[in-house]
């Protein structure tokens, strides 16, 4: 069953990344900030659900074979789609200025997705020789974290849409 | 071509400034020779061992000895506020972008080169037999570095924490392409051709550099004016 | 159609509004003032103008065209708070790398003759790193002036020059004004750019406080402008 968690959350994880690649390019055209709490939202929730995922993936290792890591290429896939998604949230904290941040953001995004394929086919190919990948094994399991993941996307996104009102309100009490 | 002109405009620039200063060259350099220093401590240069490890070493010392280069790349333009000059300019963010490119990429693959020999050296490994493959999957595994290392250093050069993020964003976007060159790598400095299960690696190397290549093209007027 | 056209400009920093609805208009071979305190929102206007920056609301138009367009680039000359030139190379390579990446037809020809109108012919070969401030301010602007923009815009661009400096910049840009270019110029109410103004725009906190002609009242009285329509007028 950890197994298959895993593997749900890896899925979400990847449909949440390319969401946020196509929140961040339609962010890119409209200037639409409503894009850019979207990316957020789902980069976020899917990178909290992908490090989940990892627990239960190197547990699941742990109670079959005795070993926390199995170097399983899925396994390492989805840590290195961590390592790769985590500078997303840490270059946003690193821009004050919302405009620059959004777009400098949504660059990053894009250009993340696009590594996503081939990390997955590098990794694959460099473990391949050394363990056999477990069968996928995701099973029904997939909804229930599918709809989590995009329940817990659309608070995440409820509450920077409800940040940004804020800011907004802010604004114009000063221009008064 | 006025493109063509505008870009070596910006390299020859770039490549001057460096050459004046030497800077990012000597910190690069230092850097690299010290990681392959260290090294040494952990390896006996005893044949089977260093033969496995080789290329994942070389590329190591590639990638942290180039990141100091690229971190440059557009950070030498902040004093004195020449970005902007830069901006103004009536030239293609594209052109500004690939001049740059090709001022770090030359830069970066010096010190390689000068680094795999010492390489040679320290580890007795003889790199020779191969060597035309070899500069090969140098030249793109040096692209690839290039590009990815020169968009970021683009778009994280007016951050705090530049150093820092620099290095966050480029390595894990760089993976498939250092797997790549690792891979091909340890068997081109042992002296080996690239056994036929490997030609994927190449494939994949190759198609790295073109897709990168391409998304950088693409995004690097957001990038440079947001 | 105006030189430089400001359309009800808003510019936001995260919440801070630093420019608000912003009109103004500067016609061809006009020299327009721009004052106003520390903080009020040149920079950021002349920024916007330049091309650095988009405004969130609201339209800027050069000759009727968008700042980032490549045309309007090339007619564009800025002076902002940097000199934005190298100081590793030398007064002369960095004119001819400007001149080259303006398009200008032989660059090193014209890199000579601006070094000759700043007074910098006998240096062009030093590094810049080695000027003085004075020089170095001098090359700053020769390398705004070097590809004849019809539109200059300076960003305080006496403050800190020594004597020489402040001479050479202003035969040039009345040079510039006799030949037709237009001037927009952030200053701290100094004299030497009052003088040269045509219209003066006052910004406070971000607004337009007052714009309009030149008048002599406020070349003799700097402060003339800020009592009239400043805040507490």
């Amino acid at each position: 069953m950890l197994s298959a968690l895993f593997d749900s959350s890896v899925w979400t994880a990847l449909a949440a990344a390319g969401v946020a690649a196509i929140a961040s390019i339609l962010f890119l055209r409209s200037r639409n900030f409503l894009y850019d709490s979207l990316a957020l939202a789902t980069t976020e929730i899917g990178l909290v659900l992908l490090a989940a995922g990892i627990v239960a993936g190197a547990i699941a290792g742990r109670l079959a074979g005795g070993f926390w890591w199995t170097w399983d290429s899925r396994l390492t896939t989805a840590l290195v789609g961590v390592l790769l998604y985590a500078p997303y949230l840490m270059l946003r904290r690193a821009i004050e200025e919302p405009t620059r941040r959004a777009a400098s953001a949504a660059v990053v995004s894009i250009f993340a997705l696009f590594d996503v394929p081939l990390i997955a086919l590098a990794v694959n190919w460099w473990l391949a020789r050394r363990t056999v990948p477990a069968p996928f094994s995701a099973g029904w399991m997939i909804l229930p974290v599918a709809i989590l993941g995009a329940a817990l996307a659309w608070m995440r996104l409820r509450q920077e849409q409800q940040r940004r009102a804020q800011d907004a309100e802010r604004r114009t009490a000063q221009e008064i | 071509m006025k493109y063509v002109r505008q870009v070596a405009t910006v390299t020859m620039k770039d490549l001057r400034a460096e050459l004046r200063t030497k800077e990012a060259i000597n910190a690069s350099l230092a850097f690299a020779l010290m990681i392959l220093l260290l090294f040494s401590y952990t390896f006996d240069p005893e044949q089977e061992m260093m033969r496995q490890v080789s290329g994942g070493l070389l590329w190591i010392v590639f990638a942290f000895a180039g990141t100091l280069t690229l971190n440059r790349s557009f950070a030498r333009e902040l004093p004195n506020d020449c970005l902007d000059a830069l901006i103004a300019a009536p030239i293609p963010g594209s052109a500004l972008f690939l001049g740059k490119c090709f001022a770090s990429f030359v830069l970066v693959l010096a010190v390689e080169l000068v680094s795999l020999p010492v390489f040679g050296i320290f580890y007795r490994v003889h790199w020779t037999p191969q060597f035309p493959a070899l500069f090969g999957v140098l030249l793109l595994g040096t692209w690839a570095l290039t590009i990815i290392g020169t968009i970021f250093s683009a778009l994280t050069v007016n951050i705090k924490l530049r150093e820092v993020m620099l290095p966050m964003l480029t390595y894990p976007i760089l993976m498939p392409a250092l797997m790549s060159a690792m891979r091909l790598t340890t068997s081109l400095v042992n002296g080996q051709p690239i056994p036929e299960d490997d030609f994927a690696w190449l494939k994949m190397l190759v198609g790295f550099d073109v897709v990168f290549t391409a998304v950088s093209l693409v995004l690097v007027e957001t990038v440079l004016v947001g | 159609m105006s030189a430089v056209a400001v359309e009800g400009v808003w510019k936001y920093y995260g919440d801070y509004p630093a420019l608000r609805d912003i009109r103004l208009e500067a016609a061809e071979g006009a020299c327009l003032a721009l004052i106003g305190r520390n903080g009020a929102g040149k920079t950021t206007l002349l920024r916007a103008i330049a091309g650095f920056s988009t405004a969130q609301r609201g339209k800027i138009k050069i000759f009727g065209k968008e700042p980032r367009e490549a045309e309007t680039r090339r007619q564009m000359g800025f002076i902002g708070h940097g000199i934005s030139v190298y100081d590793e190379l030398s007064a002369l390579e960095n004119l001819t790398l400007f001149g080259k990446l303006y398009g200008l037809p032989n660059p090193k020809k014209s890199a000579n003759e601006w070094l000759e109108r700043t007074g910098l012919e006998r240096v062009r070969n030093g590094l810049v790193r080695e000027f003085s401030r004075g020089m170095r301010q001098r090359l700053a602007v020769a390398r705004a002036f070097l590809h004849e923009p019809r539109v200059l815009l300076l960003d305080e661009p006496f403050t800190a020059l020594d004597d020489r400096a402040i001479a050479v910049l202003q035969r040039l840009l009345r040079e510039g004004l006799a030949a037709g270019k237009t001037i927009v110029m952030s200053t701290h109410q100094l004299r030497e750019a009052l003088e040269l103004a045509t219209h003066v725009a006052l910004l406070t906190r971000g607004q337009l406080a007052f714009h309009g002609v030149r008048t002599q009242e406020m070349v003799d009285d700097p402060g003339y402008v800020y009592a009239r329509y400043g805040e507490g007028a």
